[in-house]
């Protein structure tokens, strides 16, 4: 080999989590290498591939796909890169290329709530995390600091803060305003905490309102990981793209030495290193820990007791789609701007399953247009449909928590990829908590409805719950090895010096969007990985 | 009003006015004359261009067809389909015979004619989303010009393009904008 790559520290993955991971530990004068599977691409590219995607309802159609670092794709058709088990289907989305998947996402940066992390104390169900939420404010704080949160403590005291969002609320889409004028006095609508900016921050602008957060922002006011992949490199962090990492060697003492990648023409490297760090999101993570075995470890590193890859969470969603009686035009302004936080905790969730009721603002225009092809509805009449549904229809959906059950995981399958690396297999189901869950949700959505005057209501099917990719759960934080992968810090029980970050370490899936809470996380797990010279880093912040 | 084709054969003009007044005379009756674009359908430079507009206008509801897309969709829906100057022309040949009302196209040749039944949805398609179906895929010849775009253009932006300055958005939409 013509040169030796070795640093102090390696990071597996470029995505949101493991570029901040990276980008900590490089200022704090570690030396890092970050190996990423995907490749490079510049935003201005995947706009344009958006504005000529044949199918732009398809977010994943914009992103490049690797053959070398496959992920799923199923649309035109399913190219099973996560094989399916069921018993349900469980269609995970995530992106191979620097930055990871935050380049698409809506941005929504809730907190837990404190309860979401004491599930099995207080409700029966679920587990404890390892420390508890006002642990967690302050990293928080830096994470809502680094990725530049748009909120309004005062609206979300379901979350209590110490210190205010670095930013005020994005202005409110009319649709919105109406939305929670109408719900006044039954529901309180609440804007969305956001990592999207509400005026010029990080040298990046203020959103223009361009209703593209999903799949792509076109001027960067939402934060994404290839804003913190450049942070990474510009800290001095080593970035390698195309760098397929598939196996994490050990040595006798149980430690990590190495992690192999593959280039695209599948030659091998060999990355040495003091500590790794794993951040190839829920599902990557997973697959690569259990594709690295040994004869000491046979199936594979971090997995003494069998839980990598158990537990995996998501947020599943119902919904309810209906008319309104006042002209709303959703498409105006970003995607995701308001919601009702009110049922995301309480006694019931002995029950059954907490939830947040989102509103979309998802321009309502190309949707339309496609079921117009599709009834075949053409002349005058086409307009006249188009222009009312643009500017009467609206959705509120559930986003309904998930309990941490081993039997719902990731697996290796027996079908191979390009590189001739195992296939992530998904094991999934959705249990009665969550059923009843939705089942509730049903009063909210037919009250909701009647308040905005609603008619031709179209519930989602009732076994019908769609995903949203926050994957969650597969390499477990938690103090007993028999149940978890790493303990509170993110270090793995089976090797000293191999550290996992990213959402998968998350014990349960609460109501908020999992991206925040994984950053938060991270940042809290760099301080055991490399402890500021003073105090913890979140104590520093801004000092 | 200029249409030039971009691979059909140069025709003396007047030769290609001549048959287009002879096949469209054949095609016509009173009821399609009042929705046809005359003036559009004249300019064309041969019949079946002409018949493509004529068709076009119909499923899109509207004489004001963009000419330069025009051209685009016709040649791609041609060279993803040499008989699709002939369905065209026997489709409009139908609604001629049978009086049918654009809104109730689809349905009477799904039920009659499913072997012209793709042809309609596929011109809807160009000029509804600027996506035309190919051998090797779909294309998109058009986005911030295509009509699902133009219909709502006095309030709403194609996604990805700004709305405007920060929090336009927050202002109530245009009024008399959708029917009571």
């Amino acid at each position: 080999m013509a040169e030796e790559l070795s640093a102090d520290f390696v990071v597996v993955g470029s995505g949101i989590c493991g570029a901040l991971v990276a980008m900590v530990l490089a200022q704090r004068g570690a030396s890092v290498i970050m190996l990423e599977a995907g490749p490079r691409v510049e935003r201005a590219q995947l706009v344009a591939n958006f504005r000529n995607s044949p199918r732009r309802s398809d977010w994943m159609s914009p992103y490049p796909f690797s053959p070398w670092a496959p992920h799923p794709v199923y649309r035109p058709e399913d190219n099973e890169h996560l094989v399916q088990a069921g018993p349900y289907p469980y269609p995970a989305e995530y992106i191979r290329m620097v930055g990871g998947s935050t380049w698409h996402w809506a941005a929504l940066a809730w907190r837990n709530v404190p309860n979401d992390m004491r599930m099995h104390s207080l409700y029966g169900v679920g587990v404890d995390w390892p420390f508890d939420y006002d642990e967690l404010d302050p990293y928080y704080q830096w994470a809502e600091e680094l990725m530049g949160v748009a909120g309004d403590g005062d609206e979300h005291p379901e979350s209590p803060r110490s210190q205010p969002y670095p930013m005020e609320p994005v202005a409110e889409p009319w649709a919105m305003r109406r939305i929670r004028e109408r719900l006044a006095g039954t529901y309180r609508v609440a804007s969305n905490p956001v990592a999207r900016n509400s005026r010029t921050f990080d040298r990046r602008p203020a959103c223009c309102g361009s209703n593209n957060c999903q799949p792509i922002c076109p001027v960067d006011a939402q934060y994404h990981g290839g804003i913190a992949a450049a942070a990474a490199e510009a800290a001095g962090v080593r970035l390698i793209s195309s760098a397929v990492v598939y196996k994490l060697e050990h040595d006798s003492q149980d430690r990590i030495v190495a992690a192999h990648y593959y280039d695209p023409e599948r030659n091998s490297y060999r990355v040495t290193g003091g500590t790794f760090v794993v951040a190839a999101n829920g599902i990557e993570t997973p697959r690569l820990l259990l594709m690295s075995t040994s004869d000491r470890f046979p199936s594979g590193i971090a997995n003494r007791t069998d839980m990598v890859g158990r537990h995996l969470m998501d947020h599943p969603s119902t919904s309810l789609t209906f008319d309104a009686d006042e002209d709303l035009w959703l498409g105006r302004g970003p995607q995701s701007p308001s919601s009702i936080s009110a049922l995301r905790d309480g006694p019931f969730r002995e029950d059954y399953s907490g939830y947040r009721l989102d509103f979309t603002n998802i321009s309502r225009v190309d949707s339309t247009t496609q079921r117009l092809l599709l009834e075949g509805v053409y002349g005058p009449e086409f307009e006249r449909r188009l222009r009312h549904s643009a500017a009467r229809e609206m959705s509120v959906k559930t986003v309904l928590e998930v309990l941490p059950r081993p039997e719902n995981r990731i697996a290796l399958s027996s079908r191979k990829d390009a590189l001739g690396l195992p296939r992530p297999q998904a094991h999934y189901d959705i249990d009665t908590y969550t059923r009843r869950g939705a089942e509730n949700a049903l009063w909210h959505f037919r009250r909701i409805a009647e308040l905005m005057g609603g008619s031709n209501l179209r519930f989602s099917d009732e076994n019908a719950f769609a995903n949203n990719q926050h994957i969650c759960g597969t390499t477990s934080m938690g103090e007993d090895p028999n149940i978890s992968v790493c303990d509170g810090w993110g270090r793995t029980h089976d090797h000293d010096n191999l550290f996992l970050v990213g959402t998968g370490v998350l014990p349960t899936a609460g109501t908020a969007n999992s991206t925040l809470t994984a950053v938060a996380v991270a940042l809290r797990s760099v301080d055991a990985m490399l402890p500021a010279e003073q105090g913890s880093a979140a104590e520093q912040r801004g000092s | 009003m200029r249409l030039s084709p971009d691979k059909a054969a140069a025709e003396p003009s007047t030769t290609a006015g001549l048959s287009r007044r002879v096949v469209l005379a054949g095609l016509v009756t009173a009821y399609t004359a009042s929705l046809i674009p005359w003036a559009l359908a004249e300019s064309a430079p041969d019949v079946d261009r002409g018949n493509f507009l004529i068709l076009s206008a119909l499923i899109a509801g509207r004489e004001g067809l963009d000419n330069e897309l025009a051209i685009r969709y016709y040649d791609a829906l041609l060279e993803n389909d040499e008989g699709f100057p002939a369905a065209v022309s026997a489709i409009l040949t139908l609604v001629n015979q049978h009086r049918i009302d654009p809104l109730k196209l689809q349905a009477f040749l799904d039920e009659s004619r499913p072997e012209l039944a793709a042809v309609p949805r596929r011109i809807a398609t160009a000029w509804f989303l600027g996506v035309v179906e190919s051998v090797d895929g779909a294309r998109v010849l058009a986005y911030e010009e295509a009509l699902n775009a133009q219909l709502v253009s006095d309030v709403l932006m194609p996604p990805s393009y700004c709305y405007g300055g920060y929090g336009s958005w927050a202002q109530e939409p245009g009024k008399g904008s959708v029917d009571g």
